[in-house]
């Protein structure tokens, strides 16, 4: 497996370039709306690119986790692999390229004048358990998109409804009540808080979130290999 | 003791009767109720044993469940119905050259298919070079695979399949692959294998390839088995339908 991801190390460049980028477009254009509106002492540009790093972990995972089974498919059907190696490994990767992200993540935190918080190894944590949430839905996903070709669109257009409904750009404080629950009960939110907590001290984490975040990932990979396992044996024959 | 050992095994899938291979259509279809779908028979009741150092072929008209069969056995499709247990390690030969790669190079592909197929990097490592000896192509294994041309691809993965001692051998049509010079090759290295104690599974169209190397033979009719019994039997009555 490793020999596999051997090949790409020359695009983790890339993968890096990517989140800077655009963490720069959305902090030029963001910034004069919402820096005021933090909290005190915290600035916007690691609050952002927290957010950024988190939602491209979670969307481009599950897409390659999803994407990971139909795109072997030659080699499943041909030699016996357990399947959910494929879309384990892709939500891996991701948490791989995800802590990559910490290091300009970091100099950002430093340049613009916050620090590092002691808590740091926590976030790892984080992605770990994003991990196996990414996983779980990647292995339910990856179902539909061998039977659906038009899940795909799906999936791409409830991404983004998900991005929307993380506070990313946003603090949560500056939407009205109705939104900050719904907000509130997108998972994502719960990893966000806990990791920017953990990273620069940027957000302040309830006891909920935390609860939430195990829950979830075990719930989702719960759900996602018994799904996996049962669909399977039926949805093989349509490689 | 017996390597396979199938009982009533049967496969059946669902297939979705209007073409749907989208969600739009398929909600379309569900509110107007008129979601109809069967389930499709690929196989179904198969029983045998295999020994160690047998050769079975499978026989049948296409879209009979030979390669359905051959997949299960392999457990690259878990059966809907009844049980396959086989015993000891499995080389799949159902297409030469799955789980190769065209950016990756001679070496490279060599050592992934072969942790693939379960074994040890270490041990690959050092066989490598014997490998592509004998495939032929010691000369381009440095190179991207897609330089290759596709005969040397067959020889390469033939080659890497078969250089380790397995209990299995699962072989799909592949010994009409390749020039005169290498069909003698691997015909030889096949009958090395069988003597050595592995067992084979073949399916093939080629019926006087059948006879020369398998002792039973099964036949395969619309997904059930129609005969199974001595090579020259069942081939003879396969000739005579």
């Amino acid at each position: 497996m490793t020999l596999r991801y051997k090949r790409s190390v020359l695009g983790i460049g890339w993968t890096l370039l990517n989140p800077i980028l655009t963490s720069f477009v959305l902090w030029i254009v963001f910034s004069f709306v919402f820096a005021s509106k933090l909290p005190s002492g915290q600035q916007f540009a690691p609050y952002l690119m927290a957010g950024i790093l988190l939602n491209t972990f979670f969307s481009q995972g599950l897409m390659a986790s999803a994407e990971s089974i139909a795109g072997n498919g030659g080699v499943l059907t041909k030699i016996y692999i357990p399947p959910q190696i494929f879309a384990v490994s892709a939500a891996l990767a991701a948490l791989v390229n995800f802590s990559i992200g910490f290091l300009p993540l970091a100099i950002v935190v430093v340049i613009s004048g916050q620090s590092l918080s002691l808590w740091l190894p926590i976030s790892l944590l984080v992605g770990f358990f994003m991990a196996i949430y990414v996983a779980g839905i990647g292995l339910t996903l990856s179902i539909m998109f061998i039977r659906f070709d038009d899940s795909r669109n799906i999936v791409s257009v409830l991404l983004m409804i998900s991005m929307y409904l993380t506070p990313i750009f946003y603090p949560v404080s500056v939407l009205n009540s109705t939104m900050q629950s719904i907000v509130r009960w997108n998972p994502l939110t719960s990893y966000l808080e806990i990791f920017r907590w953990a990273f620069s001290n940027n957000a302040s984490p309830s006891g909920r979130d935390w609860v939430f975040m195990v829950v979830t990932s075990i719930a989702s990979i719960a759900i996602g290999t018994y799904f996996f396992k049962r669909r399977w044996p039926k949805t093989v024959a349509m490689l | 003791m017996s390597v396979i050992k199938l009982e009533n095994v049967g496969y059946t899938y669902r297939v979705l009767l209007n073409r749907t291979g989208s969600l739009k259509e398929l909600f379309r279809e569900a509110v107007r109720g008129r979601v109809r779908m069967i389930d499709y028979v690929a196989l179904s009741g198969v029983s045998f044993e295999l020994n160690a150092g047998e050769v079975v072929a499978i026989i049948g008209n296409n879209g009979a469940g030979k390669s359905t069969l051959l997949k299960i056995l392999a457990g690259v499709l878990p059966p809907t119905e009844g049980k396959s247990v086989v015993n000891g390690k499995i080389a799949p030969m159902i297409e030469l050259g799955a789980g190769f790669h065209q950016e990756m190079t001679g070496v490279e592909n060599v050592l992934f298919y072969s942790v693939l197929m379960g074994r040890k990097t270490k041990n690959v490592k050092s066989r490598i070079a014997a490998i592509g000896e004998w495939a032929g192509v010691t000369d381009h294994m440095d190179f991207p695979l897609r330089t290759f041309s596709s005969g040397m691809v067959a020889r390469l993965a033939f080659a890497t399949a078969t250089d380790e001692k397995s209990d299995v051998l699962l072989v799909d049509e592949i010994l009409s692959v390749g020039d005169a010079e290498f069909q003698k090759k691997s015909r030889a290295r096949m009958d090395q294998l069988i003597a050595s104690g592995a067992a084979v599974v073949l399916v093939s169209h080629d019926l006087r390839a059948v006879r020369e190397l398998s002792t039973r033979t099964i036949w395969l009719e619309s997904g059930r088995v129609k005969m199974f019994g001595d090579t020259g039997a069942v081939v003879d009555a396969y000739e005579a339908k």
